[in-house]
């Protein structure tokens, strides 16, 4: 199967991106993967793709390069497709335009992806007939304004499917954004197995790691911080992760005397040997759309007490199995929850454990399981009659009794599909 | 996911990428490196990691044998003795131009809270780090004898530090001295709490305001006539302390003679040793 990710820029560092190399890494073991960067402006992308997965990008954006098109009067003009709500539609223009219409008119792929909602828009819109088109929401439908969605709303019931990363989100859109025919699904993130030896558990550590930014909500943790140093003077806390909060939070550990036991590190990476120095982990966001660190932590052996805040964290841990959810906002709750860990280290012990064992799920290998029968019943839908499925179905009745197995089925219809679509 | 991998676009080029190391640390100061370089080992040639001081023309070759995966291994143990300072690490193939080795990843856990026992009279320290271009660079510390700094906690116009001396003992006529940088004949001596190896010095910043500018702190284990040893932070894994390790300064209102209001406030060197900065405020 040949299958395609769109993204806005291949080359840069950020959750989606390593998120979508992850999958495609994992996806190029069976399959034919590709992933087109609409913009590029480096040579070489920061995470590395697996030798089998093809980048590539549209427009080039690489100053001093003899490729340099960020001069070119098309791209000085706003663009047309690309929905203005969207938060990325200053970097957006007539050539982008042109460039995705050409790339998603001409796609030789069987499955399209669109990894944020301006490229699901494209993707949806100007896709030739034939391949599935799957658009993923890496944030939340609440995190868009009420303008991108009425713009969602009218061109995502031409995608075969919506991938969210919690079940919290797909209800969100099944419940309102109305979206008649189109598959609404959760698939998590993949998060790989760490590159070191989980943590032991003999660190007297708890750590943090994400932006410094306001939703992050560490100057809940440093204040949490305080009250764990009184009852345990012999814990510490770092915090990995740069960003604008980073003065406030110096004043306040200073503020607290805190600078013997909290640590603001800077930007990790990669950051697994460092989960692997704790022994807990600790998330005190007000919202995580996912919860990429928590699985991370627990990857590496880390309980992690986090916040229930929406959406990710209450799908990810299971309370007081592998881990420990606490009200959002409350600075005593936090403490209370760091204090369980470190007071019981038989209970630490088991949770850790635990974290480690249920943390598997996330998987690259088990993603992209999870995508590969997402394709399968897409195209199998199509035999009982879905909007693009009709066309496939009818088609792939010709031969899919002669065959079992999901595969099997799913390669004949692709392959009838093929051959009765133009290229 | 390994980072900073220049990669491989196919549909242009295919850039030549870098060799890179995963280093483990032991606990007692050892390093073994991991090399992996598509395509770089050829076993008819003896191939070595190499380390080059950035300041100096010395150089460190370890033999690297190949292990599982076809990667090269080197270790580094701690009974190798690596001058204080940066080593730049390359990975060198007979006689072809040594290659800078990029951060594969460091697993430095065993480096935490690191507690050697200083039998061997000295402290080697050896923390492998990314450098501002994203390559591998070792940075290393040996101190015969060393007195390292532990919690430092300021209360009011004055900081307290505790710590513990590796090498040497703490005799009856120990204590402690603040140096000033830019007027080298300016000494304020300090009384030192001893226990054992561990020591307690309170620093009273009002001392330090006749001269602003930085105050390098010194240990006098054996008095006087003994030797100084100087205060820093070496013992975990954070190669470069300054940002991390970080203090507030006190106001020490407007000394005596002065024009200026004046603050104090500790802080870690380049070199990770302990200083005290007394400058105005604005």
């Amino acid at each position: 199967m040949h299958i395609s990710f769109l993204i806005h820029n291949a080359y840069g560092i950020g959750g989606t991106i390593r998120t979508t190399y992850n999958l495609a890494n994992t996806l190029a073991e069976q399959h034919d993967v590709e992933i087109v960067s609409v913009h590029r402006h480096r040579d070489a992308p920061v995470f590395t793709p697996s030798a089998r997965v093809r980048v590539r990008h549209l427009v080039d954006l690489r100053k001093g390069t003899a490729g340099y098109e960020g001069d070119s009067a098309a791209h000085r003009r706003p663009a047309r497709h690309f929905p203005s709500a969207e938060g990325r539609f200053d970097q957006y223009s007539e050539l982008t335009d042109h460039r995705l219409a050409d790339h998603l008119a001409s796609t030789e792929a069987d499955v399209v992806i669109g990894t944020r909602p301006g490229l699901n828009v494209h993707l949806a819109r100007q896709t030739r007939r034939g391949p599935l088109r799957i658009g993923q929401e890496h944030l939340t439908l609440d995190s868009h304004s009420r303008a991108l969605r009425a713009q969602l709303r009218a061109v995502y019931p031409r995608l075969d499917a919506l991938t969210t990363t919690t079940e919290a989100d797909a209800a969100a859109y099944r419940g309102r954004m109305r979206l008649p025919g189109v598959r609404i699904q959760a698939v998590p993130n993949p998060v790989p197995e760490p590159g070191v030896a989980p943590a032991d558990g003999s660190g007297k550590w708890v750590v943090a790691a994400g932006r410094l930014a306001p939703v992050k909500r560490y100057d809940l943790l440093v204040r949490a911080f305080d009250q764990v140093r009184r009852e345990r003077p012999d814990w510490r806390l770092r915090i990995y992760g740069g960003g604008a909060q980073k003065d406030r939070l110096r004043t306040l550990i200073d503020e607290l005397g805190l600078y013997n036991h909290v640590f603001l590190m800077g930007p990790a990476h990669p950051i697994d040997p460092e989960w692997a120095k704790g022994s807990v982990a600790a998330v005190t966001s007000s919202l995580e759309s996912f919860g990429m660190t928590i699985v991370e932590a627990m990857r590496c052996g880390l309980p992690v007490v986090s916040t229930n805040c929406p959406h990710g964290p209450g799908e990810i841990i299971d309370n007081g199995v592998d881990g420990r959810l606490v009200p959002v906002g409350d600075v005593r709750a936090i403490s209370r929850g760091l204090l369980e860990l470190i007071n019981d280290d038989p209970l630490r012990e088991r949770m850790s454990h635990a974290a480690l064992a249920d943390s598997r799920r996330f998987d690259p290998s088990r993603i992209a399981e999870r995508y590969e029968s997402l394709f399968h019943d897409l195209t199998a839908a199509g035999r009982s009659g879905t909007r693009l499925g009709r066309m496939r179905g009818s088609l792939h009745r010709a031969r899919g009794t002669l065959l079992g197995g999901a595969y099997a089925a799913h390669d004949a219809g692709r392959t009838a599909l093929n051959r009765r679509l133009p290229r | 996911m390994t980072v900073a991998l220049p990669h491989a676009d196919h549909t242009d080029r295919e850039p030549t990428v870098p060799p890179t190391a995963d280093c483990v640390a032991d606990s007692a100061g050892g390093l073994t490196f991991d090399v992996r370089e598509p395509g770089g080992h050829r076993p008819e040639v003896p191939s070595h990691l190499l380390l080059r001081l950035r300041s100096g023309d010395d150089e460190v070759r370890l033999p690297l044998t190949p292990v599982a995966e076809g990667r090269l291994r080197a270790v580094l143990p701690s009974s190798v003795g690596l001058p204080e300072g940066r080593w730049d690490s390359f990975v060198e193939h007979g006689d072809r131009t040594p290659r800078r080795l990029m951060p594969g990843v460091n697993d430095l856990r065993s480096l935490v809270d690191r507690a050697p026992s200083g039998a061997r009279g000295h402290v080697a320290v050896r923390i492998p780090y990314a450098t501002k271009h994203g390559n591998l660079t070792v940075r290393a510390w040996h101190r015969a004898p060393h007195a390292e700094a532990g919690e430092l906690t300021v209360c009011g116009h004055e900081l307290t530090v505790r710590g513990r001396v590796y090498g040497i003992a703490l005799g009856p006529a120990a204590h402690a001295e603040a140096r000033s940088r830019r007027e080298p004949s300016l000494v304020h001596h300090g009384e030192l709490d001893t226990r054992g190896p561990e020591f307690v010095w309170t620093i009273d910043y009002r001392a330090l305001a006749e001269q602003d500018g930085p105050w390098d702190l010194w240990l006098r284990p054996a008095g006087s006539t003994g030797p100084s040893v100087r205060l820093a932070r070496l013992l975990d894994d954070v190669a470069e302390k300054k940002q991390i390790f970080s203090y507030p300064a006190s106001r020490l209102g407007r000394p005596e003679g002065s024009a200026a209001l004046l603050e104090a406030g500790p802080y870690y060197t380049g070199d990770n040793d302990l200083a005290i900065r007394v400058q105005a405020v604005d």
